[in-house]
């Protein structure tokens, strides 16, 4: 026997992001429809919305953002239309050097629409890092290990990059309490 | 499968583990997906990020190093003219040398095979100490950082004290 493992195969990954874009899209129009009159208004024109990049960039992220702006921008902002075309593999066209994104931004002055919030928005380092029970026991463990490392061993490796980011993170928050205190005196 | 790319991304791990350069951690958050990696980055000295740290990740795309990855600073983004409200990155070395909206860009600042990861995260300490005001991301920043920098430095203080947890 080859060793050709049976993976996932292509084809049917591709018929199911579509079908799943596709269901996605329905969900979204139809709250779009039901939902209150000018609640967001809808980049209309030559207006790109960023969303709709960040959301076509996050499945193909090989594909330049300006390629995905350029044919989001031609297509009058069909986010299906685009997938559709880079699933069929024609890919997106190069646009013009003179082509200027459009990029719709919020008005300013009023207060920014509240961005779909992902698992780690407005965390410190602290809580992202688990360093919360390092915080004390470190005022004193002031070792100059020489910094970087490598090991032959996987775990090993993690381990000692894991160190390399918790020390960098405690050192800079001691080196500000400390800077805090000499200023508060 | 891509495992030149893979080959590549582990090299860079191997050098920068080895000798990180000053105020910069950077690696794999799993060796499992070589293609994700997250990033400490030192506030730069004699600016208002001074000692912050900034954490990003990095995702590669699965034809790296011929196309750059994408940086985006987690945990609420980082107040800089050069930084989407999102967390992400724009910079020179991010886009591919076929990828100029502005026209002032070099094709030599512009991602290339002969760029690394390294390089990477060392023009985005020097973006944080000099912001690009031609091309800006978060354009209320640039806004601030341009008329109001007393209140611009005032707010990148404030959130460097609070990304340690302070």
């Amino acid at each position: 026997m080859p060793d050709e493992e049976p993976s996932l195969n292509i084809p049917s990954l591709l018929t199911l992001a579509v079908v799943s874009f596709f269901v996605i899209r329905w969900f979204f129009k139809r709250d779009g429809e039901s939902g209150a009159p000018g609640s967001r208004s809808r980049p209309r024109g030559n207006v790109v919305d960023p969303a709709q990049v960040e959301q076509i960039s996050q499945m193909f992220p090989q594909l330049s953002t300006r390629d995905i702006m350029w044919d989001l921008q031609r297509n009058g902002g069909n986010v299906a239309a685009t997938t559709e075309r880079i699933l069929t593999g024609r890919g997106l066209d190069t646009p013009p050097p003179s082509f200027q994104p459009l990029v719709a931004i919020p008005p300013t002055g009023v207060p920014p629409q509240p961005a779909p919030v992902s698992k780690s928005d407005g965390q410190d380092l602290i809580s992202r890092y688990n360093l919360a029970a390092k915080i004390v026991d470190t005022s004193e463990a002031e070792s100059t290990a020489k910094p970087g490392g490598w090991s032959q061993n996987k775990e090993e490796r993690q381990r000692l990059l894991q160190k390399r980011r918790d020390d960098m993170i405690l050192a800079a928050r001691r080196k500000m309490m400390q800077k805090e205190q000499g200023s508060a005196q | 499968m891509s495992s030149m790319t893979q080959n590549r991304l582990f090299r860079e791990y191997k050098t920068l583990s080895e000798n990180p350069p000053d105020g910069i951690t950077a690696g794999p958050v799993s060796e499992d997906d070589m293609f994700h990696w997250e990033a400490l980055i030192q506030g730069p000295e004699g600016t208002p990020y001074e000692g912050g740290v900034f954490a990003a990740e990095l995702k590669f795309p699965k034809d790296y190093p011929l196309s750059p990855p994408t940086m985006k600073f987690v945990g609420g983004g980082v107040w800089h003219p050069n930084v989407y409200p999102n967390g992400t990155v724009c910079i020179s070395i991010l886009h591919p040398p076929g990828d100029d909206p502005n026209h002032y860009e070099h094709a030599s600042e512009r991602w290339s095979p002969i760029q690394s990861v390294e390089k990477i995260l060392i023009s985005v300490m020097s973006m944080l100490a000099e912001p690009n005001d031609e091309s800006p991301a978060n354009v209320e920043a640039a806004k601030m950082w341009r008329e109001r920098r007393a209140e611009y430095e005032k707010k990148v203080r404030e959130e460097v004290r609070k990304g340690l947890g302070l």
